[in-house]
């Protein structure tokens, strides 16, 4: 495998289990010297002449390797070896979180290189180059501008991702609608309805990254469940933000979460945050001992009533 | 075309671009549908990224917010009409020659054919009621059957039907963005008047 000496900054980079041999600078081939790594003296047996040989070498030999001439412990030369892998082939993803404003694309390598990558990413549609905003604050991530919608053109998104030992590349192709997936629904709270002991009244609001709901309004899914079961209900709602819970089984605490997605096209968001409440119960009055005698008799009678389960449709388990 | 009662206290027009909604929601499914089939029947690749071909309407567009409801519903209404000529099209090809046994697909595409119309109608209707000049019927695309390889003709059906599929979507936009400025009082007076004497 060739080796990159990086002259200006006297930087080697060498692949992951191949040998290196570094050399002490312009010092002649035989010339009696001395090297260290990290400042500890290397014993003789690496040495071929000036030039120190590194066998197999592993992440743990990355470091500062310093050469001095023999007997005047002169400084000859200074190199920083990294030892790396070139890329391989990157992982890429494209979403519209805020359509039809534009999308995003984010990228990761799967397995690290230990060495510096440069990535280089190129979006087309309709055989035209459209520019993709690197992210200021995100890393790993690039912002397109829709200049065209409702467009059948596919998108066709590049990505080259390049280091000193090597470099890969990915494409990804998809449709303009394909990619839509909304942010999860925000503020979402589930509270019990006076005087209703089996109803929750859970509301939320559209995610803020969402640009336009009047024309590009979105449906929600919610589930939710008592602590106590594992199964959850689901429901469907396909227009406004909020919900009344009609079959709450009596006293027990719900968790309840909601999710969203684009009537017309894309994927669910993921699951928005849980969100928990109990179903409203009755204030236990301040009894005399007689009447309090009769209370129990009955409460020990009355069984943990299992509610009619509304029937939903088979729903799409969305998210993390 | 599905006409359901309108919802009591509904305008007029909220109504009709509701129903309309419904009828484009149905016809992007079945339109979706019949492509699938179509790119099957035809052995085409329904990855194949087509360039856009002369008298196919594109739904694409760069300014989509900053257009006028009255383009807006203009740009819908003539290109359904288009896409009514151009199903017809379709249908005689497979008809006469590229699948001339296959019966239950030409009634799928029939079926496709008679949702355009209805939806033209609608949209016809819309435009009148909000006050907008309907633009004028362009006459059908002379047909140059004979110019045509097979596979040329399956080309463009392909091409109909995948910008057929994104109109519908558009659509369905083009009608929230309407009914918007229709709720935000953008009605015209007459509109109103006869809005409330439905009331009575």
């Amino acid at each position: 495998v060739q080796q990159f000496p990086d002259t200006e900054s006297h930087i080697h980079y060498a692949q992951l289990g191949t040998d290196v041999t570094l050399q002490c600078g312009s010092v002649d081939r035989d010339a009696a010297v001395t090297w260290t790594a990290n400042s500890t003296d290397l014993d003789a047996s690496h040495l071929n002449g000036s030039r120190l040989v590194l066998r197999n070498v592993d992440l743990s030999h990355s470091g500062q390797y310093s050469c001095y001439e023999g007997s005047s412990w002169h400084l000859k030369y200074r190199v920083n070896l990294k030892v790396g892998t070139p890329p391989k082939e990157p992982a890429l993803m494209c979403r519209s979180n805020n359509y039809p404003s534009g999308f995003y694309c984010s990228w990761h390598m799967p397995i690290p290189t230990y060495i510096p990558d440069t990535f280089n990413i190129t979006v087309m549609h309709d055989s035209k180059e459209i520019v993709c905003d690197m992210d200021v604050s995100l890393k790993n991530r690039c912002y397109i501008r829709y200049l065209h919608l409702f467009s059948s053109k596919k998108y066709k998104v590049t990505l080259t991702v390049t280091n000193a030992l090597g470099s890969s590349s990915t494409s990804i192709s998809f449709d303009e609608f394909a990619i839509v997936k909304p942010d999860p629904p925000e503020n979402v709270v589930a509270k019990p309805i006076p005087n209703n002991a089996r109803r929750l009244l859970v509301t939320w609001q559209y995610p803020s990254s969402w640009p336009d709901p009047d024309s590009f309004p979105l449906k929600f899914f919610l589930r939710y469940r008592p602590l106590i079961i594992d199964q959850w209900q689901h429901v469907e709602l396909s227009d406004g933000t909020t919900h009344i819970i009609t079959d709450a089984y009596a006293g027990k605490e719900y968790i309840i979460q909601v999710a969203a997605k684009d009537n017309e096209i894309g994927t669910w968001s993921d699951w928005s945050v849980a969100v928990h409440a109990t179903p409203w119960t009755e204030e236990p009055k301040h009894l005399t001992t007689e009447a309090q005698g009769a209370e129990t008799t009955t409460a020990s009678t009355s069984a943990f009533v299992v509610p009619t389960t509304t029937s939903i449709g088979n729903s799409e388990e969305q998210g993390s | 075309m599905a006409s359901s009662e309108r919802l009591p206290g509904m305008s007029h027009h909220r109504d009709l671009c509701r129903r309309t909604v419904h009828l484009l929601r149905k016809m992007r499914s079945d339109v979706s549908s019949l492509l699938e089939s179509y790119v099957e029947k035809q052995g085409l690749d329904k990855n194949f990224n087509l360039d856009s071909i002369d008298g196919v309407p594109t739904a694409g567009t760069e300014q989509w917010s900053e257009i006028s409801d009255a383009e807006r519903l203009g740009d819908n209404l003539k290109a359904y009409w288009a896409f009514q000529i151009l199903l017809d099209e379709i249908l005689e090809e497979q008809r006469s020659n590229l699948s001339p046994d296959d019966t239950a697909f030409h009634e799928s595409i029939q079926s496709v054919v008679l949702q355009v119309s209805g939806l033209a109608y609608q949209l016809e209707e819309l435009m009148a009621m909000l006050e907008h000049n309907v633009p004028a019927k362009e006459l059908g695309s002379a047909r140059d059957a004979g110019g045509k390889s097979s596979f040329e003709k399956k080309m463009r059906g392909m091409k109909v039907l995948q910008e057929l599929a994104q109109w519908t979507v558009r659509s369905v936009r083009d009608l929230h963005h309407i009914s918007k400025s229709v709720q935000t009082g953008a009605i015209p007076r007459s509109s109103r008047r006869l809005a409330q004497a439905q009331k009575k």
